[in-house]
């Protein structure tokens, strides 16, 4: 089925398909969808991927029949559970929950920080069945945790999130994405910052081999503001990672940060982009991965420096291990520059485990199998050992010690 | 930036292209734009066999199904293919000169305005130099001694007509006529070039050299050379070429392919200096240049080393196909932009063979309002264990206006290899200068010496006749903006 069918059948189930505007856009859309030559070797968003799977879908929702739950624990904490993209309405002092808005849509079309033909994202316009907005007010320091739960099989979710930092506000963000059954998710975060405000958003992926997720965000920093991002990748299905982050004003930061732990045949596809928009911005690109058996994975990141962004730092390593000889490990680490005064790098490296460190370790009395796993946890140490919040270490250690126990 | 370094940019950024003038010879075209009848033209002119013919004819119609490459970081007007001659030769040159005194003397005169006296070259220099002035070789030298060891040092037509068993071997297996549009382009419609071939287990005791010119105005101009080495063999080449001064854009593709076989090692240095456009970004060499090196054989080496001062447009990826096990392939490249100019140029290392190893060290600076991009790809392929490569590419912008980018493409599909790349953006270190300074240079001298220091790691692979004036070369494109 095509995809201009497809919407037709199913448009009575999508947000806003009697709005005039967004009809307009999602036409405009549609006619991308068909005229591209969906052209893997040169579109960053379709590498590794099986078209038929992603593209020649059959749509399904189900609006769920228990609403998702908000708790607020009293200690500036709230525990979200959102179930198929469905999220209550939630006020208080300190934050406001509401289903996505058309204003929202539109305010969204109009960024053009997305490359037109990652489909990914065009598809998620499409099809927009669900998605939340929330806003934390000014001044406030809070926690959040969302759980993301998907209920059925063959669930096609299509989710737009919105996050808004007012000034002065701190949120702490962990989201966690462990579903079991054969679904799509395919979600858009677009992240708004005010100034001084500070987003610490940690995003732990562990779905099992036919669940796909697509996680696209897009962040945007005002002055003096900190977006930080960390996004751990345990998924045995297929994950795609995509984040967009622009600097808009002074000394603005954004630090994107990623691990990846890849088995059997499972691809998951990366990318990171910073735009620089504004003086004495920093950004930091850092993905690691770790690739088992049939794996692949992709990694492109991207640091733009506008021609005003003088005394700009921008940063970029990413780094592979590949411990068997059909992984295959593809990273594009791109610079475009248009200051002068910057100081910006990047860094890549793709090889197998240290042959001598194994060496070392053997010449001591370790198997080979407990040296080449302390070799692995001590390369991704540094991600682990910079989670400040405990109760999310120990998730993460746990995960990683299931991931090495499969190492044989 | 302070207002003494904008006073020395704009003072500089007037200097004139030093190398710009033009020879006035009557030249001998065939009408403008590209069909067979043109191929044919020039197929006729060099007298060439029928398989040559249908060789370039097969190009041509691959060509017209094909559509130039897109993704390259330069803006340029489309070229019309049909407004440009194909062919030119000077006046008189259907018979060759037998020695330098029956070469037109205005040829002669060029080059000795360009420095390059060629009597004075073929005594002091050691050098044989094959010199294409447009598409016709004038003058070949040296050829006595290099033909005494075996090694074939001529032009490309030359070849067609006396070594045709290795042109059929070895032209396109490197090059596709169909890997891309202008090696298609290149494929149908070459004039001249060199043709180089080194014997089993000789090593050519001389750096074989072409200087190029082009002259006459909207004429494209395009080589193909081909260089082999057998068995144990190793050459040194070097390529260098300054350009008249023009208004019109001219197109340049020019197509180069090297191989190695087991043992042996190329050298491949290049030094270009096309004519790269006035201060207004007006004019200039489009230079679209497929080089390729091929190392067959086990142990063998191909290393490309190149200084890309001119050209409004550098299109250009001297690349390496690791296919031999303990294979090598080096590149070395300088690039400086100044005013529009723009450059997209790089490598690609591709290993196939066990135990292969490559090396990248790319070295950008950009001045005025010029966009200068690497990109590069490292690809392991699944045999190719134990492979290694090594990439570092740093980038220098000097003014507001100018950009930097930096696009590898790295790809592994063998755990045993170990891929390393790291690149870095800045400006000139203020430390670094201030230091010059308090030492009594000037601002210009203390920014052409960190730039050379910049670049060091480069020009020092370059063969001694180049390094000098390389380093030259790059004190004089900083003039044109920095100082």
């Amino acid at each position: 089925m095509n995809i201009h069918d497809n919407y037709q059948k199913n448009k009575k189930n999508i947000f806003f398909s009697k709005n005039k505007e967004i009809q307009n856009h999602r036409e405009k859309l549609i006619n991308i969808f068909e005229n591209d030559r969906f052209d893997k070797k040169n579109n960053d968003s379709l590498k590794n991927i099986n078209l038929k799977n992603f593209f020649d879908f059959k749509y399904k929702y189900l609006f769920p029949e228990e609403i998702s739950v908000i708790n607020n624990n009293h200690d500036n904490s709230y525990s979200i559970v959102s179930v198929n993209g469905q999220c209550s309405n939630f006020k208080d002092d300190k934050i406001e929950i509401t289903k996505i808005l058309e204003e929202d849509y539109n305010d969204f079309s109009n960024n053009n920080t997305f490359e037109e033909n990652d489909h990914f994202v065009n598809l998620n316009s499409l099809f927009l069945n669900c998605g939340f907005k929330i806003v934390i007010k000014k001044n406030n320091n809070i926690k959040i945790k969302i759980s993301n739960i998907v209920t059925d099989d063959d669930l096609t979710i299509f989710q737009k999130n919105n996050f808004i930092c007012e000034e002065g506000s701190s949120l702490n963000l962990i989201e966690e994405y462990e579903n079991k059954n054969n679904s799509t998710l395919n979600i858009l975060n677009v992240i708004k910052l005010e100034k001084h405000s500070q987003l610490n958003h940690f995003l732990i992926q562990d779905n099992s081999t036919n669940h796909n997720l697509i996680i696209t965000s897009h962040s945007s920093c005002k002055k003096d503001s900190t977006y930080t991002q960390k996004v751990y990748n345990f998924s045995e299905g297929y994950v795609r990672n995509f984040h967009y982050s622009e600097l808009l004003e002074i000394n603005s930061e954004a630090d994107l940060q990623g691990i990846f732990f890849l088995k059997d045949s499972n691809t998951s596809n990366n990318k990171t982009f910073v735009k620089h928009l504004a003086e004495n911005c920093k950004s930091n690109q850092v993905y690691k991965g770790i690739l088992k058996d049939l794996s692949k994975a992709t990694y492109f990141s991207n640091t733009h420096v506008d021609q005003v962004a003088q005394k700009t730092e921008g940063y970029q390593l990413s780094k592979g291990i590949l411990l068997s000889e059909n992984a295959s490990y593809f990273s594009k680490p791109e610079l475009k520059i248009y200051a002068d005064d910057v100081k910006c790098s990047h860094g890549s490296t793709i090889g197998p485990i240290d042959e001598n460190a194994i060496f070392y370790l053997r010449s001591r009395g370790m198997s080979k199998i407990a040296a080449t796993k302390i070799l692995i946890s001590s390369f991704i140490n540094e991600e682990l050992s910079s989670i400040n919040n405990e109760q999310m270490s120990d998730i993460i250690q746990k995960k990683l010690l299931r991931y090495l126990s499969a190492i044989k | 930036m302070n207002s003494e370094t904008l006073n020395t940019l704009d003072t500089y950024s007037k200097n004139k292209y030093k190398y710009g003038f033009v020879t006035e010879i009557d030249n001998e075209k065939p009408k403008k734009g590209l069909n067979e009848d043109t191929i044919k033209f020039i197929s006729f002119k060099k007298n060439e066999p029928d398989w040559m013919l249908d060789w370039r004819l097969k190009a041509y119609s691959k060509w017209k199904k094909m559509n130039e490459p897109k993704w390259s970081n330069l803006y340029f007007p489309e070229i019309d293919y049909q407004d440009i001659y194909y062919y030119s030769a000077p006046k008189g040159f259907d018979k060759k000169p037998k020695d330098l005194s029956e070469v037109d003397p205005k040829l002669i005169e060029t080059y000795n305005k360009l420095g390059i006296p060629l009597e004075e070259q073929k005594v002091l220099a050691g050098v044989a130099v094959d010199v294409v002035f447009d598409s016709v070789s004038v003058a070949t030298t040296y050829k006595g001694e290099l033909e005494k060891l075996g090694i074939i040092f001529c032009s490309i037509g030359e070849a067609i007509q006396k070594h045709p068993d290795l042109i059929k071997k070895y032209l396109g297996s490197v090059i596709p006529q169909g890997d891309h549009s202008f090696s298609a382009l290149n494929s149908a419609v070459f004039t001249d070039g060199s043709f180089v071939y080194i014997p089993e287990g000789v090593k050519c005791p001389m750096e074989l050299s072409t200087y190029f010119r082009i002259n006459a105005e909207n004429t494209g101009q395009f080589e193909r050379t081909l260089i082999i080495a057998d068995k144990g063999s190793y050459v040194s080449y070097l390529e260098g070429c300054t350009a008249p001064k023009r208004d019109d854009n001219q197109l340049h593709a020019a197509n180069v392919e090297l191989i190695a076989l087991e043992d042996a090692e190329i050298k491949y240095s290049t030094v270009q200096n096309w004519y790269p456009g006035d201060e207004d970004g007006k004019g200039g060499i489009y230079n679209f240049v497929t080089k390729r090196g091929l190392c067959e054989g086990k142990n063998s080496k191909i290393s490309w080393t190149q200084v890309e001062t001119g050209s409004a447009i550098t299109w250009k990826y001297p690349s390496c196909i690791l296919k031999g096990d303990n294979s090598i392939g080096e590149f070395y490249s300088v690039a400086i932009t100044n005013n529009f100019q723009q450059a997209d140029t790089g490598t690609k290392m591709t290993h196939i063979g066990k135990n292969t190893k490559s090396k990248i060290i790319s070295k950008g600076i950009s001045l005025g309002k010029s966009q200068n991009t690497y990109r590069g790809q490292v690809s392991f392929l699944r045999k190719a264990e134990k492979a290694r490569n090594y990439t570092q590419c740093d980038s220098l912008l000097v003014g507001n206006q100018c950009g930097a980018h930096t696009v590898p493409y790295i790809d592994s599909k063998n755990n045993t290899a170990v891929i390393e790349h790291e690149a870095s953006t800045s400006k000139i270190n203020e430390d670094q200068l201030y230091y010059c300074r308090q030492r009594g240079l000037s601002h210009e001298e203390a920014v052409s010496l960190i730039v050379n220091g910049f670049c060091k790691q480069v020009l020092q692979e370059l063969p001694m006749e180049f390094a000098v004036e390389a380093q030259k070369l790059v004190s004089i494109s900083l003039e044109g903006s920095v100082g």
